[in-house]
């Protein structure tokens, strides 16, 4: 957006129309990198509201001498996606065998298009691969591939030093292609007989 | 090199990051290889995939859940709490019923010949609007009297003038043969001395060759 800035000072004076553009502009960016963490639209959609209400909260404490406002919504973002991941750590182990069952049983429609059946079986293929991820690797992949954002960016909004991006990345990498040929290799044995 | 130095450079050489030298040993690494070079594959395979990956549409309602949320809903502006304000007198049926409100109220007034420029104390009373009115009414009653026999008078004389025309067509088809040889071929009929000019209204003349006792009644003769 050009003129962020301009919107972002006018947010931070008060101006709700300023806050709605930004909103309209940011929120869907926002909401696939929840879901593309939880794997979930409607704890996907809970969590792009809180982070909104936690930028809104907190709007005064942004610096645009540190980044942009884009890159300041993806680090609040992603905090508040790693906190949630670690407040929901134990419901999410006890719920996960369920989950993964429903995911390999679930077929597709009579009615769903070939083009519209293939899409959805990748998508759902790529998030059962990222939730093996663990979340800093899962964060790395999801930032770089998905949201296709540099290094640089993904440093600042990880806040680690981009070796550290450069390492998870490539891990993450390795660990996705593994869990991919290890649930190919699944779904062949489950189609053969 | 071994596995786990390519490993560690599997997305430098994917991305082209590499120095000529690294690259060619990764290479060479590869070519001999063929786990690390299905592995290599494998991962090409996988950020393909993420390259691929759709962007989601939250749901339509989350914008605004969100600003309820946050600003408690938008405060609208100047001129949208003017356009709320008159937006049920712009409802069609409203409009209609307006409409027709005025449309009436002109021709009570139009009819009771009340002057709303000049208007007076007088002219409010309802008794003064009442004997206007119905003067009014009587003068147009009279009017549409008048124009509905000065119509009828119009297509009496049209239909009576078409049958004459046709009287004379009627007698020369049946009686072909009492023509005299050599005589007139003149189809009209002979000079009937009833048939006269008659005037129908003002700038308007019609020829119509026609009774003059019925053209002075204005009404048909079998009446």
């Amino acid at each position: 957006m050009d003129n962020e800035p301009e919107l972002v000072r006018r947010c931070i004076a008060g101006d709700n129309s300023a806050w709605e553009t930004l909103l309209r502009a940011h929120s869907r960016k926002v909401y696939n990198l929840c879901y593309r963490f939880t794997g979930r639209a409607e704890e996907a959609e809970d969590l792009t509201q809180e982070v909104f209400i936690k930028v809104y909260q907190t709007f005064k404490s942004y610096d645009a001498a540190q980044g942009t406002f884009s890159t300041w919504l993806n680090r609040v973002a992603r905090n508040h996606l790693v906190d949630h991941y670690r407040r929901t750590k134990k419901d999410r182990v006890t719920s996960s065998l369920e989950d993964e069952s429903a995911t390999v049983e679930q077929k597709p429609s009579e009615m769903e298009p070939a083009s519209h059946v293939e899409a959805r079986e990748r998508r759902e293929l790529l998030q059962a691969a990222l939730d093996k991820l663990s979340p800093d690797l899962r964060e790395a992949v999801i930032l770089r591939d998905i949201h296709d954002l540099d290094y640089v960016e993904i440093a600042q909004i990880l806040g680690v030093p981009e070796g550290t991006v450069k390492s998870r990345i490539n891990r993450g990498r390795l660990e996705l292609a593994r869990v991919l040929k290890r649930m190919d290799k699944v779904r062949g044995q489950i189609d053969e007989p | 090199m071994t596995h786990l130095e390519l490993e560690n450079l599997t997305s430098d050489y994917l991305e082209g990051q590499l120095d000529t030298v690294r690259q060619a040993q990764v290479e060479a690494h590869l070519a001999e290889c063929t786990d690390c070079r299905e592995l290599v594959a494998d991962v090409r395979n996988a950020i393909d995939l993420c390259h691929k990956a759709e962007v989601l549409e939250p749901a339509p309602w989350l914008v605004s859940r969100i600003l309820l949320a946050t600003v408690g809903g938008r405060k609208p502006a100047f001129w949208e709490q003017v356009a709320a304000f008159f937006r049920p007198a712009l409802q069609p049926r409203v409009a209609y019923v307006v409409a027709m409100a005025v449309f009436s109220f002109s021709i009570i007034v139009n009819a009771a010949g009340i002057n709303l420029r000049n208007l007076t104390v007088q002219d409010l009373r309802p008794t003064i609007w009442y004997s206007k009115a119905t003067r009014t009414g009587h003068l147009l009653i009279a009017r549409a009297e008048k124009f509905y026999y000065d119509l009828r008078v119009v297509y009496e004389i049209e239909s009576r003038f078409r049958q004459l025309r046709s009287e004379p067509e009627q007698q020369e088809k049946e009686a072909p043969k009492d023509q005299t040889p050599g005589g007139s071929t003149d189809t009209r009929p002979a000079h009937n001395p009833q048939m006269a000019w008659v005037m129908i209204a003002p700038g308007s003349a019609v020829r119509a060759e026609m009774p003059l006792d019925f053209v002075s009644l204005g009404r048909s003769p079998s009446r």
